[in-house]
């Protein structure tokens, strides 16, 4: 879900630009110093991530995992898919440092979306809505970035329902398969490391 | 309580076990396959000019715009990519053409092809090159006969010969060059990512600690 270069418009590049930044200040200042090691591996993550395709369907999609981002750090996901990005761009040439601003926050948005709608669910004590909690985050993630994605292409002339439709087909694979990757995570977590669920919520 | 602690220590030895493996299947897949950028290669044979266009996992890009614009930016033509992500079309005008592929997703990727590898209608050359001289030496000068002299017409034909079968032969050659962009991501690509995202936590972690001290 990288747009590459020359593909939108400056106005829609200087808005994501300024949108990233601005969730950048925020995720920054909500960083604990405690949290920043946990920050750079999940960046790691998802840099890697990308390189995983999903050869179902039609198209050429890979994972994202901007969901478990989201559900483990909460606001600072926002930097760390900034510079996953950058390194992404720099290095693999996905997307391009021009639509940085927008693929970040087209990435990074969704996830603190799902952050508020389901971490507070996925702590809880019941099972059952934990795990449901878990793989809807990571689903709907995915779903919120296609949307995103299809969104910002629609300022170039094209029309939303149909790059939209076309986007979410894409990934409806890899919707799938970050559900369960997200469930797995937290469910493991929950287990072994609960505190590392109960962090985020220290500092608000 | 004692005697749980081993139990506990082997379960976990054994999840960390697991998720090592998971890792190093994550980065074994990921050495292989890459996704998610388009490349367009472009080449001149003849009078026509030849577009390939796939992902950057090998894929190809189908049922994608391709437009193809002068030097001075007008649009020439465009077209749409067959079920093999190839595109072809009759070399339009004689100057630098450059072809822009929109793979959907926003996906995009462009290639020049210099008016130096053009040739407008068959046989005809390009601008750049020197005219075919009216006498070349070619036959019958060790044996002393007088040198039968080639006609301009004798001399263009014996070019379009051997440029065809250049072409033929340089085929394979032009389909390796355009190859390994497509797998351009290496593991020491990978690993120097990881690396930086390492090392920008340790500036943070360094100006933290400054200043909580």
């Amino acid at each position: 879900m990288h747009i590459s270069e020359g593909v939108l418009s400056a106005p829609v590049l200087v808005t994501g630009v300024a949108l990233t930044a601005a969730g950048c200040g925020v995720g920054l200042r909500k960083l604990d110093y405690d949290r920043v090691p946990q920050v750079a591996i999940l960046t790691s993550a998802f840099f890697v991530a990308s390189l995983i395709h999903v050869p179902i369907g039609p198209s050429s999609v890979h994972l994202v995992l901007n969901g478990l981002m989201g559900l483990l750090l909460g606001w600072p996901a926002f930097p760390a898919i900034l510079i996953a990005l950058f390194l992404q761009a720099l290095l693999f040439q996905f997307g391009g440092i021009t639509t940085l601003g927008v693929n970040a926050f087209n990435m990074a948005f969704p996830a603190i979306i799902c952050f508020y709608l389901f971490a507070y669910a996925v702590k809880r004590k019941h099972n059952l809505i934990s795990m449901g909690a878990a793989f809807a985050c990571g689903f709907l993630a995915i779903l919120l970035g296609c949307l995103m994605v299809a969104l910002s292409l629609t300022f170039t002339g094209d029309p939303f329902v149909g790059i939209a439709k076309v986007v979410v087909i894409a990934h409806l694979p890899v919707m799938i398969i970050e559900g369960l990757i997200t469930l797995f995570s937290a469910g493991f977590l929950k287990k072994l490391k609960p505190e590392l669920l109960e962090a985020i919520h220290a500092k608000r | 309580m004692p005697k749980d602690s081993p139990r506990k220590g082997n379960r976990l030895s054994r999840i960390s076990w697991s998720m090592i493996f998971l890792f190093a299947v994550m980065c074994a897949s990921a050495s292989r396959t890459s996704a998610h950028r388009v490349i367009l290669f472009a080449y001149a044979e003849g009078d026509r000019v030849f577009t390939e266009s796939y992902f950057s996992d090998g894929k190809r890009c189908q049922d994608s715009r391709i437009e193809v614009f002068d030097s001075f930016g007008n649009k020439l033509l465009e077209g749409k990519t067959d079920r093999n992500g190839q595109f072809s079309f009759p070399t339009p005008q004689k100057t630098d053409l450059r072809i822009v592929l929109t793979a959907s997703m926003g996906h995009k990727d462009e290639y020049m092809i210099p008016a130096g590898e053009l040739r407008g209608e068959a046989g005809e050359r390009s601008p750049g090159s020197e005219p075919p001289k009216a006498a070349k030496k070619v036959f019958g000068a060790e044996n002393g006969s007088p040198a039968r002299q080639l006609t301009p017409h004798e001399v263009q034909q014996i070019r379009m010969v051997v440029e065809e079968a250049l072409n033929e032969k340089l085929k394979p050659v032009m389909r390796l060059l355009s190859k390994p962009q497509s797998e351009g991501i290496s593991f020491v690509q990978v690993m120097g990512g990881i690396g930086f995202i390492f090392g920008i936590m340790g500036i943070i972690l360094y100006f933290r600690s400054r200043r909580g001290s």
